[in-house]
């Protein structure tokens, strides 16, 4: 039996109050994921002795778009992501994961902070936000510090949090000229979609050449992480000399290298090469288009 | 485990409940108000049976604690119901044969509400979005969509 007490923090003050000074606190936002393994007593949810409700925090949901960076806060749903001018401005393949998570009820409700907290392997904000650089913010009572998404991570289903941490904010950096995104997924169905893999990729194209290259899959290793040799393979190419199945391949040779033969591979070997390979050509033909 | 205060207002009476930890939404909804017209189905998110509108927007009445939702305004199917009138949705759920063994009914009801109360003039992609969570096994959906069609039509010519 998952036992706990519950408090309701009224402002961020009181709950950063409440964390620096009990031990075993979890915290709860929407609540889609952490009161399913309550339910389901999934021992990730165990070992907790009060939860904390931040989910009233009005002062950490917000999207704002600022000199150099678009900031989230901690709060915002995935239905905000979904509906917001400034994301599908700026960052249009974040709308697109966030649009692909659950369905209306759980993107009412699921937030971004929860989703990076969280921290499964197949979250779908994690893949894009780590192509796009974002940096997280953490605040405590007495300060705040700032680290890469790719740095906060630190397994799956874990993090670099401090217990006395509450995450604020997640700024992502604006992308400047001439660079291309891309959201892939594929689950079992299209509603209620827990991603058997997806993948997201950013990346410059200059004089048809292609710079800083991004491109992290999700749910292929323990958690998602940049394909640097891919990136390499890529990376001061011209497009034409590209050739997006053989990128594939790449890809499926690092994510096996990275998890060894797992149950899935045979699956994901297949799977994870075409992602990459439909996600570079929808790239090349907006740079053809756009020229 | 000390129970919490809580005070949620609920098709527009207001109650002020000590609610436990662990209580959900759903369970205060059903066992303590009454309200059977919410149903659980899956309990974790899945199936969408237990929707019901919290400050507006759909959600699982399953996945939230009663003590978060302190001071929400939540809408249940129990709420459509006027005066006797029935909500032009339910009327266009009997018409169009929406319903067979309905026990999704109240759950897409108030997803299609939701939707219709932000977006009075949906298409037919907003609509299946928006009961995109909501398994129904019997009608195969078609008739669920079609009797949303008509009453933003039966709304709108209101």
């Amino acid at each position: 039996m998952i036992d706990y007490e519950f408090f309701k923090a009224p402002s961020l003050k009181e709950a950063l109050e409440f964390l620096g000074s009990h031990e075993g606190v979890k915290a709860i936002a929407g609540g889609t994921d952490l009161l399913v393994d309550i339910r389901k007593e999934n021992a990730r949810a165990k070992g907790f002795k009060y939860l904390l409700d931040i989910s009233g925090l009005k002062e950490l949901k917000f999207i704002e778009e600022r000199n150099d960076c678009v900031a989230i806060g901690a709060l915002s749903t995935h239905t905000m992501l979904v509906e917001s001018p400034v994301i599908n401005k700026h960052f249009p393949l974040l709308a697109s994961a966030a649009k692909t998570i659950g369905s209306t009820q759980i993107r009412n409700r699921g937030t971004v902070g929860g989703n990076i907290n969280n921290a499964s392997p197949a979250a779908d904000l994690l893949p894009p936000l780590i192509a796009l650089k974002a940096h997280v913010k953490l605040r405590t009572l007495n300060g705040e510090r700032k680290l890469p998404l790719d740095e906060f991570l630190a397994g799956p289903y874990r993090t670099n949090r401090q217990s006395d941490e509450i995450m604020t904010e997640v700024c992502v950096p604006l992308l400047g000229e001439g660079y291309f995104t891309n959201f892939q997924k594929i689950g079992r169905r299209k509603a209620m979609n827990i991603a058997r893999l997806n993948l997201a990729v950013v990346l410059g194209i200059k004089d048809d050449t292609v710079f800083d290259p991004r491109i992290v899959p999700g749910a292929a290793t323990a958690y998602p992480i940049r394909f640097g040799k891919t990136e390499e393979a890529i990376s001061g190419k011209r497009i034409g000399d590209i050739d997006p199945a053989e990128i594939g391949e790449r890809a499926s040779e690092e994510m096996i290298s990275a998890t060894g033969v797992r149950w899935s591979t045979p699956y994901k070997r297949i799977a994870l090469a075409s992602l990459v390979k439909r996600a570079l050509e929808t790239i090349f033909r907006e740079a053809k288009a756009n020229e | 485990m000390s129970n919490i205060e809580v005070t949620i207002t609920v098709n527009g009476t207001k109650h002020r409940l000590m609610v436990g930890p662990k209580e959900r939404l759903l369970d205060t909804l059903r066992e303590r108000l009454h309200l059977t017209g919410t149903k659980e189905g899956c309990g974790v998110g899945e199936c969408g049976a237990c929707t019901v509108i919290l400050d507006g927007e759909a959600v699982h009445s399953c996945l939230i604690l009663t003590a978060q939702a302190d001071g929400s305004e939540v809408i249940t199917v129990e709420g459509l119901e006027k005066e006797g009138q029935l909500h032009p949705l339910q009327e266009a759920f009997i018409k169009h044969h929406a319903v067979q063994c309905g026990f999704c009914t109240p759950g897409m009801l108030m997803s299609a509400k939701a939707l219709i109360d932000k977006n009075p003039n949906p298409t037919r992609e907003e609509i299946k979005t928006a009961i995109e969570g909501n398994l129904c096994r019997c009608t195969g959906y078609e008739q669920i969509i079609e009797a949303i069609e008509s009453a933003t039509r039966a709304l709108e010519s209101r």
